[in-house]
């Protein structure tokens, strides 16, 4: 009995870090005028840490312009940080030489929002998937390469013959699977997939997410998964980061961070999202206001404009994110004195509907199955 | 009940393509009456849009093949002629759209365009209209309106863009509005701000509106009645909590489970698997067959009728009530 209560009480161990990320800061130049003068800068990503393990999904959620997108690409290298580091594997990426880098991207892919952008149009699907097996010598020779090219395509739920056609063949479900086979190709560690299914219908961006998990089952993969819709995030990430204005304002657990939100901006960011269910009578809390600009971020908590709990020493006192015991950090000093924010949602079908529709649903993920 | 604001009967656009025709709506039956509101839910391609756009006569004639009858008050707007068309577009039928930065002229104040659509319809005089348009920038909670009113579009930001769209749109009191995809484009918390903007107008103007979305979160919370499409029909109606709750056809039910909740997470989201059939070739039977975990012969046979299961709720399903699957 006692053996058993000294397990039980064994603290929850972080999985191995796989990335991690210090003081990561961008600013892009604003140029303007006859000389292309540097006018300005916009600080994208203003000092940003976080780690991610193996096999974990990272997600990185807030609105236009909070700066996830870049923090996305400044992991992957695809742009130079202002500064900061990246050590990926405990090596740090920023140190690399391009051919060291280029080795390096076998491990750490992406995945786009816009698969109609992201896949070459005059590439047959074969030859898109073949290429990084040739490139990273992943194969021996041709007959191996079309097995491999074979087994990617219904990793992803296509067919082999899929091989033989062109991006404007396939729907925009279909190509988001062909981009996830052609990172996968390389067998990565890690997958940067930016806003993968925003641009997908409803049922399309389900099948993605599923298939998105079942492969992080299979080949233990992990991913940072940028997103601004919360309810997408819910079902993927097992922690997210909160983004305002280049900074992460919280982050959590995900069911911590949706049984109790801290930050001001969190609350505001969930209330907002709209819930389909007609029955639910909201309280919700409206932010004022627009984002302010990112090339001139306001003074102390950038937050505070539009913050309904703002005092005077938010406009002065730049908030640190501090984390508690359980890993949950919020970059605001005064949560702890806020009311407890109002239940996400509630059950609120009949009983009897509610387990009618669950039942006629199931019928869905058989089908699927079959 | 009092005679509907607008009537759709047996609505039907084709478009003439390389592919052959296509058949983007197909037989829309609705009614709309004053003051209530209307969300029309389906995926890319399901014809909502194209039937607005019908609705308001703002098809290219040239490529589109409308028939059916739209009919306004009594009258049918797809035999009126273009001039009262124009007439009646902006003074009693009015539109936004997703993106208002394509629908702003960058030329143009947003005052002068606002003025403009004003004047168009009424006797005002130019300082009457600037009053008035200064007028509907407050009334869409525009900061500092009678400086904003001299702005240019791209002044100003997304949601500040679609509140002067809306201002635009009831600046003459229009009768019905059609709101296609209004937030989509837009942040979430914004898009919170707009809802409520729309909202509250709706109380104080009693416009009655057709919200387009493919967001059901969107619809729960702004909807009186709903009409879900796919494939070019409408394959289910009802009062907007009755559709939730007990959803009767198979499409419904899918998309109401492929939504991620924030209130549950579940191991996998029941998705519908497959995709929408090629509108230049539809199935002769039900649409959603090849779809529908529920089919059975029968369903491939013909088109089934949309037909009332519940009062005041319709389904396009052969096989509703669906509690009688699940003995």
């Amino acid at each position: 009995m006692a053996l058993r209560l000294i397990r039980a009480a064994t603290p929850w161990r972080a999985p191995m870090t796989l990335l991690q990320v210090k003081g990561l800061v961008k600013h892009f130049p604003v140029t303007g005028g006859l000389f292309g003068r540097t006018s300005g800068q916009v600080r994208a990503v203003d000092g940003v840490d976080f780690e991610v393990g193996e096999g974990e999904t990272l997600a990185l959620v807030g609105e236009s312009g909070c700066g996830k997108s870049t923090v996305g690409r400044l992991a992957l290298r695809l742009i130079e940080p202002t500064a900061g580091s990246v050590r990926f594997e405990g090596e740090d990426l920023l140190a690399l030489d391009a051919a060291a880098m280029r080795a390096r991207r076998r491990r750490l892919q992406v995945i786009f929002q816009d698969p109609y952008a992201s896949l070459n149009p005059r590439m047959t699907v074969g030859a898109m998937l073949g290429e990084p097996l040739k490139l990273h010598h992943l194969v021996g020779g041709e007959s191996q390469r079309r097995a491999r090219v074979a087994e990617l395509l219904e990793l992803v739920g296509l067919r082999p013959d899929h091989a033989r056609r062109y991006p404007h063949e396939f729907s925009g479900g279909q190509r988001q699977r062909i981009a996830i086979a052609r990172a996968l190709a390389v067998e990565p560690r890690l997958i940067v997939a930016d806003e993968p299914v925003s641009a997908l219908d409803v049922s399309i961006q389900a099948q993605v997410i599923n298939l998105m998990r079942a492969l992080q089952k299979r080949f233990g993969l992990a991913y940072i998964f940028i997103s601004h819709d919360l309810a997408v995030v819910k079902h993927i990430a097992d922690r997210i980061a909160v983004m305002y204005l280049g900074r992460i304002v919280e982050t959590a657990s995900t069911d911590a961070l949706f049984a109790e939100p801290r930050h001001p901006y969190t609350r505001a960011l969930l209330s907002a999202v709209p819930l389909p269910d007609p029955t639910l009578v909201r309280d919700r809390a409206l932010l004022e206001g627009d984002i302010p600009s990112a090339m001139s971020p306001p003074s102390g908590c950038r937050f505070h404009t539009r913050c309904p709990h703002a005092r005077e020493s938010c406009r002065r006192d730049d908030p640190p994110l501090v984390s508690d015991a359980q890993g949950h950090a919020t970059a605001c000093p005064w949560w702890p004195e806020f009311p407890p924010a109002p239940a996400v949602a509630r059950a609120s079908a009949e009983d009897q509907d509610r387990i009618r529709l669950d039942r006629l649903q199931a019928a869905f993920v058989s089908k699927e199955e079959a | 009940m009092t005679a509907p604001l607008l009537e759709l009967r047996q609505l039907a656009v084709s478009f003439a393509t390389d592919d052959g025709t296509v058949r983007a709506v197909d037989g829309i039956d609705l009614a709309l009456q004053r003051g209530r509101t209307l969300g029309l839910v389906g995926e890319s391609g399901c014809g909502k849009s194209v039937t607005s756009l019908a609705i308001m006569g703002l098809l290219p004639p040239d490529h589109s093949r409308v028939s059916g009858e739209v009919r306004f008050e009594g009258r049918d707007l797809l035999k009126e002629t273009p001039r009262t068309l124009r007439d009646l577009r902006g003074a009693r039928l009015a539109m936004i759209f997703q993106e208002p930065m394509t629908s702003l002229n960058p030329a143009f104040t947003i005052g002068n365009q606002i003025v403009e659509a004003i004047r168009r319809h009424s006797d005002a005089s130019p300082a009457e209209a600037r009053a008035k348009a200064i007028e509907m920038l407050r009334l869409v909670r525009i900061p500092s309106p009678e400086k904003r009113v001299d702005d240019y579009p791209h002044k100003l930001s997304g949601g500040q863009r679609q509140r002067v769209m809306i201002a635009m749109a009831l600046a003459c009191g229009p009768d019905l509005l059609i709101a296609d995809e209004p937030t989509t484009a837009l942040d979430v918390t914004i898009q919170a701000q707009i809802l409520d903007l729309m909202r509250g107008l709706r109380r104080d103007t009693g416009t009655a509106i057709i919200l387009i979305t493919h967001d059901l979160g969107v619809v729960a919370e702004m909807a009186d009645d709903v009409a879900v499409m796919y494939a070019g029909q409408i394959v289910e109606r009802a009062d907007v909590k009755e559709l939730f709750a007990r959803p009767e056809h198979p499409y419904t039910v899918g998309l109401l489970g492929s939504i991620p909740k924030l209130d549950r997470r579940r191991e996998r989201l029941p998705s519908i698997e497959g995709r929408v059939p090629d509108m230049s070739r539809p199935p002769q039977g039900c649409r959603f067959a090849d779809r529908c975990p529920f089919v059975e012969p029968t369903c491939r046979a013909a088109v089934p009728a949309l037909t009332e299961v519940a009062p005041g709720h319709l389904s396009r399903c052969r096989r509703a009530p669906l509690s009688g699957l699940l003995s």
